[in-house]
């Protein structure tokens, strides 16, 4: 790690005003459970480290009928999976938050922190030419990319690593960001960037900015549910995951709507848009969902090592559209 | 003790080892399988629980001296290429920097027969460069970023059967072959054999690289205090040290001390003496202070060992009945980039199964890759699953039954040393494993008949391992005037649980309560020689010397008993707790009166192994069966339960028995389903030098673990009556678990790891 | 001081000897003002160090940290409380495991300038006066360990567990242990541990 200072905010104002310091190389910390890797790997390189964990006020999870749930970007994850209402009304979220890490990683991660963390591809993460670095080329393009995208890659080829991001974009949430230039509130289906889009960034966050509430809308009876797939039992990033919200027509049985977004496919929390559409106004019979998963991983284009990514997508989305109708 | 001078040969890892042994004269009286235990034998809390539950236990990573220094070792980068220029200038002007040694000014201490300490001709992503010394990590880790070294890059080979080739880029003058020819081994006739055959099976298997990954990196600091050294290092091999270092620094032996008492873990790689212990001790030498150097963790992948990945073609034949007539196996494997470990692997094929047509031709051979250590039970947990899943292959192609198959095939003699086992159960092993798993009655009559998704198998792999250790092996006991005892062995605990069974042993042939003894272990200032713990030879080599020195001290202690009787020693005898008058049992002094009896005089008895019975292989043996579920919809394996069966002589302390059969039971199907160390192509160098996208398995993984111990006392072995556990425990999992999975889903994955992506792709639904 | 090298072949002075001139020597107080109402940045420092007051197993320890110290680092190389191991320095492998307000997290993976303020319990702060903890009670007599080097992580982890939820069921235990590695594998000891503890608890 290089050194460096470090300050504790004391108010968001406060937070906005050391990290528009740029000539300090100012970087926030939240949980620090991949920031303290990137500085112990001198991917990050700040003059000053500021603690948002001492702004008061950002750790609530608040719901509201109307509003919605409101959840504070430094709440943890262990907060997030335990917390009643967050459980009983957003089961997908809930089992998200439960699915990160390890109990460790989520005592200490922080919503906002698992939105914004970068990409844990090994040619970012290691001393590999890498475009998102600013290098040359992207070695995972024809290199070890077993766990890389198939849809929405090119020129670069992660896959977003983040697992709240995924039922948090099924179930149409915002994030509120503070930045230099004031307040702004950005739907999650805009937050996040493509390679095509930008390829140095995963998010539209400028600097300076920190993200301060995720706001979700009321889920209205929802059912939902969060698969993520892993090799192991604890620990892993999804290989692949996928958030299902749908909306029963009342009375008949069918799907009046939906929103499936899966992870681990794409460089972003990837939305479904075809197969959503495939489930408005239908029976959610056997057929009906296997054309749904068809759907979602049409037009994926597999690399080298990971074409078994999309019949694995297809049994997820398939599993995620059966347990959400169960719930 | 009277001694005498003997010729011994022990099995050590895939290799023979002849030494000259004291051995005593007369041995203590073994153990016999009735005899009736007090403490050995029984399954006892290890006598060091509480100090690693509390903290209090020191490992090497703990040691911190006053005016200690940090010193660690700047690697390569690149996968081959000669050093053309190495500037530490500006490294040297870090504040705190108090050395640094590079190929420039080190000396050049030989090291892998082929190379030295620094070569400047770098042959792997983590070959070393240079060494610095600070006196704060940070200004360690400041000056390593600013040493610069320009290479000449060479072009590099990372696949074993690529750098056979003669267009290879080479690694050294004389090829990539290690010794440029093959280990070739024949007995019978091959060809015959399989003309014999009414059923031949021709197939290739793969594996793959993986790591120790031990949770204590490998660690040392060194002190000098005038010509005196110490050493304290996370080894397996205590000793091993000690002489090592001693003889490339031309130390005197007794000026080296090595200290070892607690140590995270090697499973093998920790085995040699580091380069970087011999770079601490020189520049503590230099700047007259304590060095430690603590290994990162990415070095700990990408430099201190590896399993080899190995290439096995193998051809089997058997007839209708299921009698093996012909085993050909060919197999290759990358060695890495220096002379370590090797990839030898055709045990398994020669001795396993009864066949009496067998060839075997290995190559190791160099790649630009890490050089492999031998990892807990080297070559035989690559070769199980391409042997075991071939002749399931082969049973499959009679029509028999895989358990039965191998039942047909039991060796009643060491088909290679033409010579009998000192004890052999394995069909026992077999008929337990099958009972306590339902072989017959539960496994898939025919694979992959499932309905679906998730689809049940079961799966069954053997075992043939050394472990019967041999001599030399020394303990001494001290008996206090308190009628406690100190046990002294310079053998190590690498987690096995070695201070525990010393103490039982000793506690078993004095009479006395587990907590009467006190375990002096790991120091070769403090004790005399013990074993290096590899091979799983402790056990085997130690007790037996801690058994004699305890026979030894009662006797002698009887001279004071019969002082307190007020008679001479010889009309005294001894049972367990006090010595009586033979003539009249009802006259005796207990142990601790006699004890106190010494005054301040002091029974100290040292206590050799015995030699290893001539004409004999002592080997343990054993099966596996593992119960899978696969999910054919996305390729997850999950083990449910795995009973092992094993015969390994006594077992001396069931509890920690049982744990090592749990653990490396654990690792092999880590071995099995997730862990792989991935390189990139265009560059060389690892991808995955971490322990999050290096996946050993976490305790959400597990399955229900059953241990039988199917053995009783090998009293032919040693007197004591135990083989060595430590690496038996993991060689059939993988094999076990590869044909569980065929069992359950009809297709076979000849290729390791067996992760989802393969599993779907052998589905063919990817 | 030593002698000159003998046996080895290295010369001394084609080593730097840095003895003496290292930032020790040179120690300067900087002062560090920000300009703004409310700053909460350290006032004072030496030579990059600020005052860090760490609350661990009940006591307070004043030092002098750099802000780049990890939590671990503090404990086991400035307050010399070495029970608490480093295995990967990464948050990868959970022998950093102390509790923060008794919660389980990795000790490496935190800055000890951000542990101000709450209570840190590391294994050393298990032990009741003379006895043991019941979950190190327990880890010896299921034998839940086997080198050992994982063991104060796990207990702690198991501590953290017990503390929220007394009685937890198997798999609650599996899931509150899952975050420690043990490459011995001793993990279904750890579980008959852990679950011998949630048993009489």
């Amino acid at each position: 790690m290089v050194s460096f200072e470090h300050a504790n905010a004391g108010s968001i104002k406060e937070a906005v005003r050391l990290l528009g310091q740029q000539d300090r190389t100012p970087v926030a910390i939240a949980g620090g459970q991949d920031l303290m890797t990137m500085l112990k790997d001198e991917l990050v390189r700040p003059g000053l480290v500021v603690n948002l964990k001492t702004v008061p006020g950002l750790t609530e999870i608040t719901y509201d009928e109307r509003k919605g749930l409101s959840i504070g970007a430094l709440a943890t994850l262990t907060d997030v999976e335990e917390h009643p209402v967050v459980r009983a009304k957003y089961p997908a979220l809930a089992q998200a938050a439960a699915a990160v890490g390890t109990p460790q990683i989520r005592n200490m991660g922080t919503v906002g922190g698992n939105l914004c963390q970068r990409p844990q591809c090994w040619y970012f993460r290691g001393d590999f030419p890498c475009l998102r670095r600013g290098g040359d080329y992207c070695s995972a393009a024809v290199g070890q990319n077993k766990y890389h995208c198939i849809l929405g890659g090119d020129p670069c080829y992660i896959v977003h690593p983040s697992d709240l991001a995924v039922p948090l974009r099924a179930y149409g949430a915002s994030v509120e960001i503070v930045g230099p230039k004031g307040k702004r509130t950005v739907s999650l289906d805009d937050f996040f960037l493509l390679p095509s889009q930008d390829v140095r960034r995963e998010n539209v966050l400028e600097p300076g900015e920190v993200v301060t509430w995720v706001r979700v809308p009321p889920s209205d009876g929802a059912k939902a549910a969060f698969v993520k797939f892993t090799e192991r039992g604890a620990w892993d990033f999804a290989v692949v995951s996928v958030a299902a919200v749908l909306r029963k027509e009342a009375g008949n049985g069918k799907v009046a709507g939906g929103r499936i977004v899966l992870g681990g496919v794409a460089p972003v929390p990837w939305l479904a848009g075809k197969a959503n559409a495939a489930l408005t106004g239908v029976e959610p019979t056997d057929e009906v969902l296997e054309r749904v998963a068809d759907l979602a991983l049409e037009g994926a284009s597999p690399l080298e090592h990971n074409a078994y990514k999309v019949p694995l997508a297809k049994t997820l989305v398939k599993r995620a559209l059966q347990q959400a109708l169960a719930s | 003790m009277a001694k005498k001078l003997v010729r011994s040969v022990f099995d050590f890892e895939e290799g023979f080892i002849e030494t000259i042994a004291e051995v005593p004269e007369k041995e203590p009286e073994a153990w016999a399988p009735e005899r009736s235990m007090r403490v050995a034998s029984k399954g006892h809390p290890r006598v060091d629980g509480y100090a690693r539950t509390s903290g209090d236990a020191r490992y090497a990573l703990d040691i911190q001296l006053p005016r200690m220094a940090y010193g660690r070792v700047l690697r390569s980068w690149i996968p081959h290429g000669r050093i053309r220029k190495i500037d530490t200038s500006e490294a040297e002007k870090v504040p705190g920097v108090l050395g640094i040694m590079t190929y420039v000014n080190a000396p050049k201490i030989r090291w892998y027969r082929d190379s030295t300490l620094f070569d400047p001709h770098v042959r792997y992503e983590g070959d070393e460069v240079a060494f610095v010394v600070a006196e704060t990590e940070e200004a360690l880790e400041q000056a390593l970023s600013k040493i610069h070294v320009e290479y000449e890059e060479l072009p590099f080979v990372l696949d074993a059967e690529e750098a056979m080739k003669p267009t290879a880029p080479k690694l050294f003058k004389n090829g990539n072959v290690r010794d440029g020819k093959p280990r070739i081994y024949e007995r019978g006739d091959i060809q015959k054999g399989f003309a014999e055959a009414d059923a031949v099976v021709e197939d290739t298997f793969r594996t793959q690289v993986v790591h120790h990954a031990p949770l204590e990196p490998h660690v040392c600091v060194v002190n000098w205090e005038g010509d005196r050294l110490t050493i304290w290092e996370s080894t397996q091999a205590t000793f091993r040290v000690q002489q090592g270092i001693a003889s490339i620094l031309k130390v005197p032996l007794n000026k080296v001390r090595v200290i070892n008492a607690f140590m995270g873990a090697g499973f093998g790689s920790k085995l040699g003496i580091e380069k970087h212990t011999v770079m601490a001790a020189l520049m503590a030498r230099q700047i007259g202070r304590p060095v430690k150097v603590v290994t990162p963790r990415k070095d700990e992948f990408l430099s201190m060992g590896n399993r080899p990945a190995s290439v096995q073609k193998l051809k089997v034949g058997a007839k209708k009945d299921g009698t093996l007539t012909a085993i050909s196996l060919w197999s290759v494997g990358p060695g890495g980039a220096y002379r370590s470990g090797s990839a030898y692997l055709g045990t398994p094929a020669r001795e396993m199964y009864k066949c009496a047509n067998v060839r075997t031709e290995e190559y190791t051979v160099y790649v630009n890759t890490g050089p492999a250590r031998a990892m807990r039970a080297p070559g035989h947990v690559q070769a199980f699953f391409a042997l075991d899943s071939i002749l399931d292959e082969l049973a499959e192609k009679i029509g028999m039954d895989p358990l039965d198959f191998r039942m047909a095939n039991i060796a009643e003699i060491d088909q290679v040393r033409k010579r009998p086992y000192t004890s052999k159960r394995l069909k026992e092993a077999y008929e337990a494993g099958a009972r306590a798993i339902g072989w017959y009655e539960r496994r898939n009559k025919v694979p992959g008949s499932g309905k679906g998704p998730l689809k049940r198998g079961l799966g069954v792999a053997s075992q043939i391992w050394g472990g019967g250790g041999g001599p030399p092996a020394f303990a001494t006991v001290e008996i206090n005037r308190d009628g406690t005892v100190v046990v002294h062995s310079g053998s190590q605990d690498i987690g096995t649980g070695t201070r525990t069974i010393v103490a039982q042993v000793a506690a078993e042939e004095l009479g006395l309560d587990l907590d009467r003894v006190s375990v002096v272990i790991g120091d070769t200032a403090l004790c005399p020689y013990g074993p290096t713990s590899g091979g799983s030879i402790t056990a085997a080599s130690l007790t037996p010397a801690v058994q004699a020195a305890a026979v030894e001290a009662r006797e002698r202690l009887k001279d004071y008993a019969a002082a307190v009787l007020g008679v001479e020693p010889e009309r005294v005898s001894y049972e367990p707790g006090r010595y009586y008058l033979t003539e009249d049992p009802s006259k005796s002094v207990s142990f601790e009166e006699a004890a106190r009896k010494m005054g301040n005089n002091m029974v100290v008895t040292t206590g050799a192994r015995g030699p290893n019975p001539k004409g004999y292989t002592i080997n343990s043996f054993g099966a596996q069966f593992a119960e899978v579920e696969v999910d054919v919809e996305t390729g997850k394996v999950r083990v449910l339960k795995i009973v092992a069966a094993h015969d390994i002589g006594r077992a001396i302390n069931p509890l920690t028995v049982r744990s090592q059969f749990e653990g490396g039971i654990i690792m092999g199907m880590g071995y099995a389903l997730t862990e792989e160390r991935w390189l990139d192509p265009q560059v060389g160098r690892q991808v995955n030098p971490n322990l999050h996208e290096y996946k050993v398995p976490t305790l959400a993984d597990i399955p229900e673990i059953e241990v039988i111990i199917v053995s009783e006392a090998d009293t032919k072995a040693n007197t004591v009556g135990g083989k060595g556990i430590g690496e038996p425990c993991i060689i059939p999992t993988a094999a076990a678990i590869a044909n569980a999975v065929y069992n359950a889903i009809g297709v076979r994955v000849k290729e390791l790891p067996i992760t989802p992506d393969r599993v779907l792709r052998a589905l063919g639904k990817a | 001081m030593t002698k000159e090298n003998e046996g080895g072949g290295v010369s001394r002075r084609n080593f730097l000897k840095g003895l003496g001139t290292g930032l020790v020597g040179t120690a300067v107080a900087t002062k560090i003002t920000v300009a703004g109402p409310g700053a909460e940045e350290k006032q004072e420092s030496r030579d990059g160090r600020v005052p860090v007051a760490l609350k661990v197993n009940g006591r307070l320890h004043n030092l002098w940290l750099e802000p780049r110290t990890t939590l671990v680092e503090a404990i086991r190389e400035h307050l010399h409380l070495t029970g608490t191991k480093v295995g990967c320095n990464r948050g990868e492998c959970g022998s950093c495991t102390v509790l923060l307000d008794g919660k389980a997290v990795y000790s490496c993976q935190i800055l000890a300038v951000e542990a101000e303020g709450h209570e840190i319990t590391t294994i050393e702060g298990l032990l009741n006066g003379e006895e043991p903890d019941p979950l190190q009670k327990a880890f010896v007599e299921h034998d839940a360990l086997q080198c050992g080097f994982c063991t104060p992580g796990q207990i702690l982890a198991a501590k953290s567990l017990l503390l929220k939820n007394p009685h937890p069921t198997r798999e609650e235990i599996v899931r509150g242990m899952s975050g420690n590695l043990c490459r011995c594998a001793a993990y279904p000891s750890i579980l008959r541990a852990v679950e011998s503890v949630a048993k009489r608890a």
